[in-house]
């Protein structure tokens, strides 16, 4: 069973079929015989339950196909007419009973003989005495679907019908606007406490430090708080708070959780996401990049390693490498990129597409191939047993290419002084071997006697007979090899052993040999070339009796990579009654070359430890052959309908349609029609994320989806107002956020009030401002910046060295929680339990639970107490009392001073000053952590 | 033990005392339709159960079932010719049918046991002495050739796409029956194929994913809820500082009104605080007889492991959680059932679960619980009636095999389906393993079309598109 529907949409368009006039030609009582006897009752037993009307009415019925009525069944379904009346072999219905492509009945397949029945029945010309019409499926009417708000062009910079009260922004006053008409007050502003800590960890994700929160407090001036929102604006870290919302769109993690590989280079791609909210490039020009950097022209080489470096965002899929289908995984792939492209950019779900008609939105299957084609175009893996993902060399300065391309001469040159005097000892160019040629006597590896499963290979062509054999790598200590050869004289005998070489070869493979002497291993590293011929090594000189044990054993065990088998050679030197055999291989060496050799090596060697690294990236690359993809009916990649031209959302209709070269996939053309600025989904989409990632939610709260069943905007033409001001302003994140910040409704307080909570529970209309819980990373940083250990140096690769896989990573690291590997397999235990995003999926709005895996994490977690433990040596080193050093502590957790109340219970709990240091310690570390588990600390009011 | 276990409301006002006046008045003035909403809370089945909840006995890497359970005289008789087969590795990979194999004979002796008869190897001897207690099904197939998207659907029913687990979606669906421990519990789960995935909770959220204890080759003994314990403190000085924490979480509650939000974040710490005192007993194994350990050859050393396992399954079943896997596997990428080559070694596995197992079911019927829990054993796939390139042992085999089910609601000593005469392919009854999960479902009362989720704009369901309840399988 390959590529079957993987989609589901529930539901499914129950259309009755009205019985109705359309009469049959006149049949015989033999066929209505025949009929009623022998296909009737079959048809009802085995094909009703999902093709039939009363199917349909529950929601049963499969591949749109009605064998109700006769009708149904010329008509057929998704995949064409059921029956060809008179043309069996043309039938799909006979095929599918024969089992042929289509299984039906899909529990067992019918008796010979029933199925011989329907194959007369269709030579009759499958006379149907039923009535009854085919339900037709509806058509989307794609004109009718631009009626949805958010398929609507944009409002040209909207304005409110009314001018607000002084002092408020335009966003204000739409908001206002909407209060008013529903009878409600905004609250009074928060108070400055309240706000420094909201504008710190919304902008920067880290707290205000006690000393901040004074001199914003104290400052009496009338701009301080522009100054602030100004200040933290320019921070470098608010690239790294704002950057992270983004990854969490884009499913950015760096490991796959097959098989935990890691994926080495996704940290650059993060950096270029950071980078990029920090230097406050367009919007706009960051989504072409993400989906077509590297078929943009750049003028500088860093904008050239920056729009590769964007496209990392295409090959982030948590893919199943090891899927055998690779026609289908192939496909999945492009149905991972369009699911992220569309949720991301566009807050569309086209997936649904990929198997039917969108049953809600107006996106016909279509419009999915005609997207697919593009992204088909484009090679994301390259398949093997296990495929792979792509990385590529880093375009680097001119000068350090010169660098590498020096080097690289220089190792090439030393190679070739090396080959020579080696003679003919590299493998490269040497074709098979036949035994023939060799002397003495050869045990080929066809002639081993083995245990475990080999895998023959002609990959490597300096194998000796007809290929050679490998372990896979796999089931090591689970697979051996014997070679015996027939010893036609007792004597001492050269023995040699054949292998083909390769960077994925085992280094380690134990060699035994079992002779007259007794028995030696020798353990050989398969990645060198073997120094004779560049097909041997040498096992040493042996005494074999025709009688006595003569065997060469290999065994996998123990072994690390790929373990070859070729051929053994056992070579006469001193053989009773015999004049030594002249060897054919290897050439007669100069004495005085192995010396140089050796210089050489070393030379060699030294060159290679000071190689100019080549850094990589991830990425994409344009397929060879450029094309249209064909409609995959009912998304079965092995059943191909007709060609979808490439091209975009037919609901979007935009003065932008460009021919597809045939040279190139489309992703340019894709990006820029995403990008454009009458597009009215992008910008639309990305004002609201924006929105919801300040305020807590969206005026659209489903963020990452646009379509009909998604929700409405709450404020649709402040939502229209924003997006024009993002293109306005050339898609400037800090310009708008900037203006959101500033408005009156940002500040206001979260407090409770009565007609509010009664009227607007929700708060949809932002009578407040929204209480938020800090999120996983700010959560974490908090605990590190109050400890004392927080890093706050930027980017770089994160994961440990030597690190082979993801399978219980251990954390440890005192930068920010945006640098602690996203690992697929293991994610940071807080992560876990404080809602991080699904790393495999687009993500625009995270979970917000309380739970008690949350609450034990904080009262238990190791690292938890160790931050505390850290923060109260911070404390404790203050020359205060507590009562000051209490002041302090609660500012740097709550960011306000202590009430009364929790000022004197945390004295009375931490006792005495007079107690000795470590029981102070201790006190003061539980006193810090109740307040790292308090919902002051907890949450944003 | 499950009479012990309190409401939620009991709970709440047992654990009153330490709430502060305010946060006391809030809640006893509340309706229960008001109070904060724990995701987790039981929720009414779409059905009338069959069953409470699943142990689920996973055999990663895939046992042979034509050495094990599907009895076929045939690959004895015809050892050692080469005939055609559509081998399903080959066909993904080439699409070639019909590829020359060598039948290969199963290496273990099959008998007869009990009053049915059922064939079982000699693989297998002490489950099989629970041969009358066994639901078998042998004409399973399913989708995936790999260990990694065969394995991926066995848990979330797709091979690649980021699906919810079984698990989450039935943790979704009922909740859990006891506040003080997770609905969906993975023990000792593999880090390979696929990993986390096969117990996550993808776009559900994520209070549903399966709590994993201890992690595949790591001693059963570590196998524990996270962070359930204070490493440092007494049991008496955090309880001074939990109050002090309840002080000022009480404090911060804003002024003169209800919030639900902030009460749930108060519920929860009252709920950890008890849960930290509940739990670790649950999971102490030392509470149980000598006679109950020997039961589950804890007291030997090669089933110590797996024994500890199931008892730790047990005990959690009976203190109400829903859904419990057991994955018998070690640390390594290979997973330990997987004999491509050396076919002998499924003795060595066998060895280690059999006694254990038979021990679960044995228990689990002592103790009544046989009655309302579903006892599942199975893998990803099963293994081909031929050896795999001539050699000594067999490939993976997803288009018919053998898993078995017990208890709750199930027929007993019956079986279902079957394999072609070689057990290559299931021919007759086919049963999906979408069917599979659709009837799992059944038992415990979820309606498999209707345990929905709406995601991405549509609704996601465990069987996809797919799946059909086998009813014939109902006592």
């Amino acid at each position: 069973m390959i590529g079957l529907p993987t989609r589901l949409c529930l539901a499914a368009a129950a259309l009755a079929c009205p019985a109705s006039a359309a009469d049959g030609p006149s049949l015989s009582p033999r066929d209505i015989a025949f009929f009623e006897k022998k296909i009737r009752p079959v048809l009802v037993a085995h094909c009703y339950a999902c093709h039939s009307s009363k199917a349909a009415q529950v929601k049963k019925l499969r591949g749109g196909l009605w064998l109700d009525n006769r009708q149904g069944l010329l008509k057929g379904g998704e995949t064409g007419a059921a029956i060809v009346p008179g043309k069996p072999d043309e039938s799909l219905l006979l095929k599918a009973l024969n089992y042929d492509s289509l299984e039906m009945p899909p529990k067992e397949k019918l008796p010979a003989a029933v199925i011989a029945d329907f194959r007369e029945w269709i030579i009759r010309g499958a006379p149907d005495p039923r009535r009854g019409r085919a339900a037709t499926i509806s058509k989307i009417d794609i004109d009718a679907g631009r009626g949805h708000w958010a398929y609507r062009p944009l409002e040209k910079l909207a304005v409110p019908d009314h001018p607000g009260p002084a002092g408020s922004s335009t966003v204000d006053t739409f908001l206002l606007a909407r209060l008013e008409a529903a009878r409600l007050r905004q609250v009074a502003e928060a108070d400055r406490h309240v706000l420094v800590r909201r504008l710190y960890f919304d902008l920067i994700g880290l707290p205000p430090t006690p000393a901040q929160i004074e001199t914003f407090v104290n400052d009496d001036s009338p701009e301080a708080y522009t100054r602030l929102v100004d200040r933290l604006l320019a921070s470098p870290h608010f690239g790294e708070r704002w950057g992270r919302h983004w990854l969490d769109v884009v499913r950015f993690a760096e490991s796959i959780t097959l098989r935990g590989f890691l994926f080495p280079e996704a940290w650059r791609y993060r950096d270029y996401v950071v980078r990029t909210f920090n230097d406050d490039r367009s919007l706009g020009r960051f989504v072409q990049e993400q989906v077509a950097g590297d078929l943009l022209p750049a003028t500088s080489l860093q904008q050239r390693q920056q729009n590769v470096v964007a496209t990392t965002f295409l090959a982030l899929g948590n893919n199943n490498l090891e899927d055998q289908d690779k026609a289908k995984l192939r496909m999945d792939v492009v149905d991972e990129q369009l699911e992220t492209i569309s949720r991301a950019f566009l807050a569309q779900t086209i997936g649904c597409a990929r198997c039917h008609d969108h049953k809600f939105d107006p996106i016909p299957t279509r419009d999915y191939y005609a997207l697919a084609g593009i992204l088909r175009n484009t090679k994301t893996l390259n398949h093997a047993n296990v495929s792979k993902w792509i990385e590529l060399p880093l375009p680097v300065a001119p000068a350090r290419t010169a660098q590498i391309r020096e080097h690289n001469k220089a190792v090439a040159s030393l190679k070739a002084r090396i080959k020579a005097l080696q003679g003919t000892t590299n493998n490269k160019g040497l074709s098979p071997l036949p035994v023939a040629e060799l002397a003495g006597v050869v045990v080929d590896d066809l002639q081993a006697v083995t245990t475990g499963s080999w895998m023959t290979s002609q990959f490597t062509k300096s194998y000796v007979g007809t290929g050679y054999r490998h372990d896979k790598g796999e089931q090591k200590g689970e697979k051996t090899a014997r070679f015996r050869p027939r010893i036609p004289r007792d004597g001492k005998y050269e023995v040699r052993f054949a292998y083909t070489p390769g960077g994925n070869r085992s280094p380690n493979v134990p060699v035994t040999v079992i002779s007259a002497d007794g028995r030696k291993t020798v353990t050989i590293n398969q990645k060198l070339t073997p120094p004779l011929d560049g097909r041997f090594i040498s096992l040493g000189r042996h005494r074999f009796l025709r009688g006595g044990p003569h065997e060469v054993a290999v065994t996998n065990a123990g072994t690390t990579g790929v373990v070859i088998i070729d051929a053994v050679q056992f070579l006469p030197v001193k053989v009773s009654g015999n004049k030594p055999v002249a060897t054919k291989t290897p050439p007669v060496k100069s004495p005085g070359k192995p010396a140089k050799l050796r210089t050489l090596q070393r030379q060699l060697k030294a060159l290679q430890q000071q190689a100019p690294g080549q850094p990589k990236y991830m990425s994409v690359e344009e397929e060879k052959a450029i094309a249209d993809t064909r409609i995959h009916i009912r998304g079965n990649v092995h059943n191909l309908g007709a060609v979808a031209p490439r091209g975009f959302l037919q609901v979007i209709s935009l003065d932008y349609r460009p021919a597809f070269s045939s040279n190139q996939s489309g992703r340019r053309e894709l990006g820029k029609w995403i990008a454009h600025r009458d597009n009215p989904l992008t910008a639309r989409v990305l004002a609201n994320r924006l929105w919801h990632w300040l305020f807590g939610a969206g005026l659209v709260r489903t963020t990452d989806n646009f379509g009909t069943t998604g929700e409405s905007p709450s404020h649709p033409r402040l939502l229209d107002y924003l997006a024009a001001r993002l293109i306005q302003q050339d898609w400037s994140i800090k310009s708008l956020l900037r203006e959101l910040v500033l408005t009156r409704t940002y500040r206001l307080s979260s407090r409770h009030d009565q007609l509010g909570s009664e009227s607007d529970p929700d708060n949809r209309l932002l009578w407040r401002m929204n209480r938020r819980r800090l999120d996983a990373e700010s959560l974490l940083d908090a605990m590190l910046a109050v400890s004392g250990r927080l890093r706050t140096d930027l980017g770089g690769p994160q994961i440990r060295s030597g690190t082979t896989n993801d399978y219980n990573y251990r954390h440890d690291s005192n930068r920010r929680a945006l640098y602690w590997p996203v690992l697929r397999n293991s994610l940071p235990e807080l992560f876990k339990v404080f809602d991080f995003a699904n790393p495999s999926m687009v993500t625009g709005r995270r979970e917000n639970s309380s739970t008690t895996p949350q609450a034990l994490f904080l009262m238990n977690n190791p690292w938890v107490l160790q931050q505390a433990d850290h923060a109260a040596e911070r404390v404790l080193g203050l020359r205060h009392g507590d009562r000051h050093r209490v002041q302090l502590i609660v500012r740097a957790t709550l960011g306000r001073p202590p009430t009364p109340s929790e000022l004197e219970s945390m004295l009375a709990f931490v006792g005495s000053e007079n107690d000795d240091r470590k029981m102070r310690l201790q006190k003061w570390a539980q006193v810090i952590q109740v307040l790292f588990a308090s919902i002051d600390f907890r949450y944003l009011r | 033990m499950s009479q012990a276990i309190l409401t939620r409301r009991d709970a709440l006002g047992a654990a009153a005392c330490g709430f502060g006046q305010l946060a006391l008045t809030g809640l006893l003035n509340t309706s229960a339709s008001a109070e904060p909403a724990n995701p987790l809370r039981p929720r009414q089945p779409h059905l009338p159960p069959r069953a409470k909840r699943i142990i689920f006995l996973f055999m990663r890497g895939g046992p042979s079932h034509v050495d094990s359970f599907d009895y076929k005289p045939v690959l004895e008789k015809r050892d050692g010719e080469t005939l055609p087969f559509d081998d399903a590795r080959v066909i993904a990979k080439s699409g070639k049918r019909g590829s020359q194999q060598l039948l290969k004979k199963p290496l273990w002796k099959f008998r007869q046991y009990g009053e049915s008869g059922r064939w079982v190897s000699d693989l297998f001897p002490e489950t099989a002495r629970h041969s009358d207690k066994l639901c078998l099904l042998h004409s399973m197939h399913t989708e995936g050739v790999a260990h990694g998207p065969a394995t991926l659907f066995l848990h979330c029913g797709s091979t690649n796409f980021v699906r919810p687990s079984m698990g989450a979606w039935i943790n979704y669906g009922l909740g859990s029956e006891n506040e003080n421990l997770p609905g969906f519990v993975s023990i000792c789960p593999s880090p390979g194929n696929g990993g986390a995935r096969n117990y996550g909770s993808a776009f559900l959220p994520p209070v549903f994913q399966g709590t994993a204890m201890g992690t595949a080759g790591g001693p059963t003994a570590d196998a524990k809820i996270r962070d359930l314990v204070n490493a440092r403190l007494p049991r008496q000085q955090q309880r001074q500082q939990f109050n002090l924490l309840r002080s000022l979480n009480n404090g911060q509650l804003p002024p003169g009104t209800k919030d639900t939000e902030l009460e749930a974040v108060i519920n929860s710490f009252e709920l950890a605080w008890r849960m930290q005192s509940h739990a670790p007993d649950v999971l102490d194994l030392s509470r149980e007889t000598a006679a109950t350990q020997a039961l589950y050859g804890i007291n030997q050393p090669q089933t110590a492991n797996f024994g500890r396992q199931c008892l730790m399954a047990r005990r959690l079943s009976e203190a109400g959680v829903r859904f419990i896997q057991v994955t018998y596997g070690d640390g390594s990428p290979n997973p330990a059932w997987d004999q491509h080559s050396n076919l002998p070694k499924h003795a060595e596995h066998a060895r280690r679960v059999d006694k254990p197992i038979a021990g679960l079911l044995e228990d689990l019927q002592q103790r009544g619980l046989l009655e309302d829990t579903i006892v599942w054993w199975g893998a990803e796939f099963g293994r081909t009636p031929y050896a795999q390139d001539r050699g000594t042992g067999r490939d993976h085999n997803p288009d018919g095999f053998t898993v078995w089910l017990a208890g709750g609601g199930l027929k007993p000593a019956f079986a279902y389906g079957n394999t072609d005469e070689f057990g290559h392919v299931a021919v007759e009854k086919k049963m999906h393993m979408h069917d599979l999960h659709a009837t799992l479902l059944h038992l415990l009362g979820i309606d498999h079309l209707r345990l929905t989720y709406r995601h991405s704009g549509r609704d996601f369901r465990l069987t996809d598109v797919h799946g059909e309840v086998v009813h014939e399988l109902f006592s």
